[in-house]
């Protein structure tokens, strides 16, 4: 294009502005800073007929059929570590990694004497998993008919995001296959063969780990975690995940 | 100078005050000193004598050798050395039966220190494998 051309061009700048766009383009903006400012008056005031949310879903709404469920009657844990032991053999777990392990607790009694309390912990397998949301390839997954975060290892690029995302540390990176391992309630090596039960515990001498449908009216997880006059709380409730690894102390 | 002199004699009246309190643990009267742990038949339970004989005012005769034989850890192969035996009154269920002492099905950490707690015992770190 020649000077000359361009010359005779309408001019693009503001000049030519008509007011009446300036007028309607300001009302735009003061509308919708208007609504975050009436958004956020709104929410000091106090809402009504609104219900904490406890950690154990309603009966019947449970996304998953089977539900599989992990209840751990928690004071009853003693760091014995078959579990562990049992766990490490059934699923090939290496030394520097874990599935399933106990952490510890102390309470002051006063004086010098002190409560232990061992924590059996594993993946908790949420309903809203941070790791699968994260995982870039999709080979962590949520199994769709039974809700078990699990597993495709060929697809696993190692970037172990999953294992920043994971608010219960239940992931390790596996050197063997090059991919993140993690509990996957014995599916691969029990539950897909038709064993009913994790190999943690079938080992538990103390029963604190209790397996099952939590679906099912008639299975024990139900039963403990649906009782009266019991405490039924789970990890890190706040991060939002619906964990479904239940503690309980009865 | 004067700092330091107070210092001395703040640490001899500490000492000798302590001294005082503590009685001398011996083992002649109060049996080892050092905890036992059994490994049978799950990992891992601690017994003190301490506890029972010096702070409790249990005689040796008490245990010695009806319930337990005065070898170390020798109860640990028999069969029916489990829990269950403990609920019937048998071995520490004789007086852990919930009158006496604490009942044997209450207060599980109480006895049962578990692995982590064995490692520290032995002074090893409990994450022991799994560092890297």
């Amino acid at each position: 294009m020649k000077i000359d051309d361009l010359e005779q061009m309408e001019s693009e700048d503001l000049t030519t502005l008509p007011s009446a766009e300036r007028r309607s383009f300001l009302k735009f903006g003061l509308a919708v800073t208007g609504m975050y400012l009436g958004g956020s008056v709104l929410s000091l005031c106090s809402a009504k007929n609104v219900y904490a949310e406890g950690v154990v879903p309603e009966v019947g709404k449970y996304p998953y059929s089977p539900h599989y469920t992990m209840v751990i009657r928690e004071k009853f844990c003693i760091d014995c570590e078959r579990c562990k032991e049992a766990c490490v053999k059934t699923n090939h777990v290496p030394s520097y990694g874990f599935r399933t392990t106990i952490l510890e607790k102390r309470r002051s009694l006063g004086g010098e004497s002190f409560e232990t309390t061992f924590m059996p912990v594993l993946c908790n397998h949420c309903n809203r998993p941070p790791c699968v949301r994260v995982c870039p390839t999709t080979a962590t997954f949520k199994d769709e008919k039974t809700g078990i975060v699990r597993m495709n290892p060929p697809r696993c690029i190692g970037c172990k995001t999953c294992m920043t995302a994971c608010p219960y540390n239940a992931r390790y990176f596996k050197e063997e296959t090059r991919a993140v391992d993690k509990c996957d309630f014995c599916f691969e090596s029990r539950l897909s063969k038709g064993d009913t039960t994790t190999s943690c515990v079938e080992a538990c001498p103390a029963d604190v780990r209790v397996f099952g449908d939590l679906a099912n009216p008639k299975s024990r997880v139900y039963q403990l975690v649906h009782s009266p006059d019991t405490m039924v709380w789970v990890l890190r409730p706040e991060t939002g995940a619906m964990p479904n690894v239940f503690y309980i102390n009865s | 100078m004067t700092f330091g002199v107070f210092l001395l004699s703040g640490a001899m009246l500490w000492a000798s005050g302590d001294a005082l309190v503590q009685e001398e643990y011996d083992e002649d009267t109060y049996g080892p000193k050092d905890p036992i742990v059994w490994e049978k038949p799950v990992q891992a339970v601690v017994f003190t004598h301490k506890i029972h004989t010096m702070d409790a005012g249990l005689e040796c005769d008490s245990c010695h050798d009806d319930i337990f034989t005065m070898e170390a850890g020798a109860a640990a192969e028999n069969d029916d050395f489990t829990m269950a035996t403990l609920y019937d009154g048998g071995y520490c269920g004789t007086c852990h039966d919930g009158s006496t002492a604490f009942a044997s099905n209450t207060r599980c950490t109480a006895c049962h220190i578990g692995v982590r707690g064995n490692a520290r015992l032995h002074g090893e770190s409990a994450e022991g494998e799994h560092s890297e």
